[in-house]
């Protein structure tokens, strides 16, 4: 849910960037909330309702109205004491685990986070932001909540989760409280793919492919489905008998071994060729064939199957930009 | 966040805001409690935003309505019930959050307007749950309240804690927050004057009069304290009569005191007067001496220089008996037998008949006294009178208040040859048990004679204490339809009995309340009037206290789990760590039924088992019927760890 922010929450913010804010850099988790990091500062409700009172406390001294009195000291009473539920609430909260399947650049992160709660005590009306995306959730006693946020992939490579917010305006909307989450997480971001599909580099292999998807139509192997596998590639009606999903693997010649050199699309702009070889390693990885990838300083493979799908398209992420590291062409 | 609220929010909202309001609808009439019903009705039904001219028009529409029925009389009253029209009204307009949030603050005014009326115990109870709507609906709209409505019950529940746990605070703010003595401004919708008595006594200001239930002063007694049917409070007094209208001289304060001495006890006392914007300082009656800072004039009143603006204190000595030690000048004497001419022929003739049939002046006095004891009846709602007033009065209504018997009364001596005078001032006043003080309120405003009796001086005659109890038809309560505060005052005294303690307890720990009495709370601890840095010490002690106490609640609050096997188990805990077998925050309750099994040979099988079955019951897909679960809470508080044999046989 995108969340608007008021001018209370701005000024919040800008005090984010002091240093003086805890955490004062990212932490690892799981994260436990202290008292020392939670903030809190009145609403626009908040101050109005500060300012009626006021207005009602100078009649009611000046009439010496005692019940008008007694109304507004229970009123501010209360108050006073949500600020320090609203505190309560959150101090206890912990962040266990921050996760995200690794997506292509460009593509919606869907950021999971786990969080469990220390004492006797019911959570509820938290919201937990990054950016302007907000997701409401409530905490049983002792209970344990995974709240997922999208968060948008920008380019391959390593991405800093950057700073969350758990807040809560529990009991009054008088106050935010809220404390800055700074996990250390580095969220992988796959190169995004060319969009155009290419030919793979030998003209063969193309040939190999439309092959082995003929032969393919029964799968020689059938294994559990692992986080990764393409949607493609799961044997539905056996995984609906079998009650658990189930993947297809499909039997491949060493003779249609694929092989993506860098060197041999010299010629083509750095970055481009980082998203062509990563189309080709998905592209190979979709239709079954057994593929290698070699990069500068790092050769992988032939295999096929998630996890070298996986270690392609990391080492893919994590080549050095450009810029940063010019690389010899060969 | 959406921007329009749940219909179930909006209308919890507007039922917090109709709450507020409710207080008020006792005190307009009963076509504004019709009209303010139907904007309510309107603003829970109303579902999208009225066109803004209509509500334009919806709003000049119950204003003007208003307006009417206040006859245009801009007031405290009027005031009130126009803010709680717009209240109602803005129901109709609340549809963001936003909106609510705005409606819901500005309902807190309801209750405090309703204050300024009335404080009595209906309203208190009436605005109580008005407070815990309000809260319910701020609490509400932190969420998405769809189903606000449905939870009320259980959020007015935690509300209600919430309340009890503000308690603390909000006592020790009430009674240790510094107090103003002084008023900043005046009362909305009063008279622009000071609340003191004027220089005329005219009927239709007098009704004012005592209707106002502002205090005048308080009064503290050194020493001995007089009857309370003997505290007359000395004013202005006033000599001239044209027919319709007392009044004074405004000269007459620069005249020089006459000669007395006091016979038989005197009295003294210390005296606050609020600021009355006018010259003269009530002192009890006789005044032997003028209070600091003032000068007595020949009609034994004090006067000051200067109005009295700010809240003064003075100290006087007062004697009741006075002898009057030189003769009237002729000048007060033709001024005391000075009638207005060609009025009232009826009572003057009465009056030349019976002094001839009386054998001295006394006598005369008494005469008249029985006739009103016998004849007169005290009603405020007396009915007005015609250009002969005293005749009117005397031989036609024969039912008025103290401004009716006085003047009647100095009349029928004037012309009866009796020198007599008008004095205004306060009579009773309202003894504050707890403060030890005497409270006198602007309705304790009084008017009385005074006649020169040869060989006594002035002497002070009240025809209206003289009317029969039985004949008092109306009172200053009756009259406004409700029970005024600390009415029992006064020479009136019989009139407003009360004998409630609760309602006084009531009055004196909070109703009464104020800067005089903050100041002596310090007494305990042997401060007898605090100065105001002390009163901020104490309040900052106590808040400190109050603020020590609820904070030590709420982090030991714990949540109640509804669910009677979490309860179980929670109990179970805490037994077991009583017991010294206390479980790890970590550990799950698998594992530390295991090792509890270990720890207590004796009950393993017992252990193992609950454990299990609350594992099941806790984390397990299949649901258990509600037969075993009540089992298993059961079991569970049932339980008592027994000590292992060795440590008994060591024993």
């Amino acid at each position: 849910m995108a969340a608007t922010r008021d001018a209370v929450e701005r000024f919040g913010d800008r005090m984010a960037a002091l240093a003086l804010v805890r955490p004062k850099k990212p932490e690892a988790l799981p994260v436990r909330i202290t008292r020392h990091r939670v903030y809190i500062l009145p609403t626009g409700f908040g101050l109005f309702l500060s300012a009626i009172l006021a207005v009602l406390l100078l009649g009611a001294l000046n009439y010496n109205n005692n019940p008008a009195l007694l109304l507004v000291f229970l009123v501010a009473a209360v108050a006073h004491n949500s600020l320090v539920q609203a505190h309560l609430l959150l101090s206890g909260i912990q962040l266990k685990s921050v996760q995200a399947d690794p997506v292509h650049a460009g593509q919606t992160i869907n950021l999971r986070l786990l969080f469990d709660a220390q004492g006797q005590r019911l959570r509820d009306g938290l919201e937990i932001l990054h950016d302007d995306q907000q997701h409401d959730f409530d905490l049983a006693v002792a209970g344990e909540y995974e709240a997922s946020l999208p968060l948008t992939s920008t380019r391959r490579g390593w991405q800093e989760v950057g700073r969350l917010r758990l807040s809560t305006l529990r009991t009054l909307g008088l106050a935010r409280a809220w404390c800055w989450l700074r996990p250390d997480t580095q969220l992988l971001v796959y190169p995004a793919p060319e969009s155009e599909h290419v030919p793979f580099p030998e003209a063969s292999s193309g040939d190999d492919v439309q092959r082995t998807r003929q032969h393919g139509e029964q799968p020689h192997h059938l294994r559990d489905y692992r986080t990764g596998d393409s949607p493609r590639q799961i044997a539905w009606k056996t995984s609906a008998r079998a009650d658990r999903l189930l993947v297809r693997e499909y039997e491949a010649s060493a003779a249609h071994e694929i092989e993506f050199d860098w060197y041999q699309l010299a010629g083509v702009d750095y970055e481009a060729r980082i998203r062509r070889l990563t189309r080709w390693v998905l592209d190979a990885e979709c239709a079954g064939a057994r593929y290698a990838l070699k990069i500068p300083g790092e050769q992988l493979g032939p295999d096929r199957g998630p996890e070298h799908r996986h270690a392609c398209l990391r080492a893919l992420a994590l080549m050095p930009s450009s810029s940063t590291e010019p690389l010899p062409h060969g | 966040m959406a921007d329009l609220l749940a219909p179930a929010l909006r209308k919890l909202c507007v039922i917090a805001a109709f709450a507020c309001a409710l207080p008020m609808l006792f005190q307009v009439s009963v076509l504004l409690v019709a009209c303010f019903i139907a904007i309510a009705i309107a603003g829970f039904i109303s579902n999208r935003p009225l066109p803004a001219l209509l509500r334009l028009l919806l709003t000049l529409l119950v204003g003007g309505l208003v307006m009417v029925q206040y006859d245009f009389d801009i007031g405290r009253d009027t005031a009130s019930a126009v803010l709680v029209a717009m209240l109602l009204l803005k129901t109709l307009e609340t549809h963001s959050r936003r909106d609510a949030r705005s409606l819901i603050g500005f309902s807190l005014f309801a209750p405090f307007a309703t204050f300024l009326q009335d404080q009595g115990p209906l309203m208190l109870t009436l605005s109580i749950p008005a407070v815990a709507m309000i809260l319910a609906a701020a609490n509400a709209l932190t969420g998405q309240g769809n189903n606000a409505l449905v939870n009320l019950p259980q959020r007015l529940r935690s509300v209600a804690a919430m309340l009890a746990l503000a308690l603390p605070l909000a006592l020790a703010g009430f009674w240790l927050f510094p107090r103003l003595g002084t008023p900043l401004w005046g009362l909305p919708g009063k008279s622009q004057q000071g609340n003191g008595l004027g220089d005329r006594m005219n009927p239709n200001d007098w009704i004012d009069i005592l209707v106002d239930d502002r205090t005048v002063f308080r009064v503290r007694f050194i020493g001995r304290e007089p009857a309370r049917e003997q505290m007359y409070w000395r004013g202005p007094v006033l000599w001239d009569f044209d027919g319709e209208i007392w009044s004074r001289n405004e000269l007459d304060q620069y005249s020089s005191a006459p000669d007395v001495s006091a016979q038989g006890a005197t009295f003294r006392y210390q005296l606050m007067l609020e600021p009355t914007e006018r010259q003269y300082l009530p002192t009890l009656d006789l005044p032997l001496g003028a209070p600091a800072g003032s000068r007595l004039s020949a009609e034994m009143t004090a006067y000051r220089r200067e109005p009295v603006q700010n809240l003064v204190s003075y100290e006087a000595v007062a004697a009741p008996l006075m002898k009057f030690n030189s003769a009237l000048p002729a000048t007060q004497r033709q001024r005391a037998l000075r009638l207005p001419p060609n009025r009232n022929p009826r009572s003057l003739a009465l009056a030349r008949e019976w002094r001839a049939e009386s054998a001295n002046d006394s006598a005369y006095v008494e005469r008249v006294l029985d006739w009103v004891r016998a004849d007169f009846k005290y009603s405020i709602s007396a009915p007005p009178l015609g250009r002969d007033s005293v005749d009117d009065f005397l031989f036609n209504t024969r039912e008025g208040f103290c401004q009716h018997f006085s003047s009647s009364f100095v009349v029928m001596m004037r012309a009866a040859g009796v020198p007599a005078r008008v004095v205004t001032g306060y009579a009773g006043g309202y003894k504050n048990l707890y403060g030890g003080y005497w409270s006198l309120y602007v309705r304790d405003g009084h008017a009385w004679a005074e006649i020169w009796l040869e060989g006594r001086g002035w002497v002070r005659v009240d025809p209206t204490a003289a009317v029969a109890p039985e004949n008092i038809l109306d009172t200053l309560t009756s009259v406004q339809g409700q029970e005024g505060l600390f009415v029992e005052g006064g020479g009136l005294s019989t009139l407003f009995d009360f004998n409630d303690s609760l309602k006084r307890g009531w009055n004196e720990f909070v109703l009464g309340f104020d800067a005089l009495r903050q100041q002596s709370l310090l007494k305990p601890v042997g401060i007898d009037s605090a100065e105001r840095w002390q009163l901020l010490l104490a309040l900052g002690i106590g808040a400190g206290i109050a603020l020590a106490i609820t904070l030590a609640t709420l982090l030991r609050q714990q949540m109640t789990t509804r669910d009677p096997v979490e309860r179980a188990w929670h109990r179970f805990v805490t037994r077991m760590a009583r017991a010294g077998h206390g479980k790890r925050v970590d550990e799950p309750a698998q594992t530390y039924g295991e090792r509890l099994a270990l720890s207590l040979p004796e009950q393993t099988e017992q252990l193992l088992s609950l454990s299990r079955r609350y594992v099941q019951w806790r984390y397990g897909a299949n649901q258990t019927g509600a037969e075993t679960l009540g089992r298993l809470a059961s079991d569970l508080e049932q339980f008592r760890p027994v000590r292992p044999r060795r440590h008994q046989e060591k024993k």
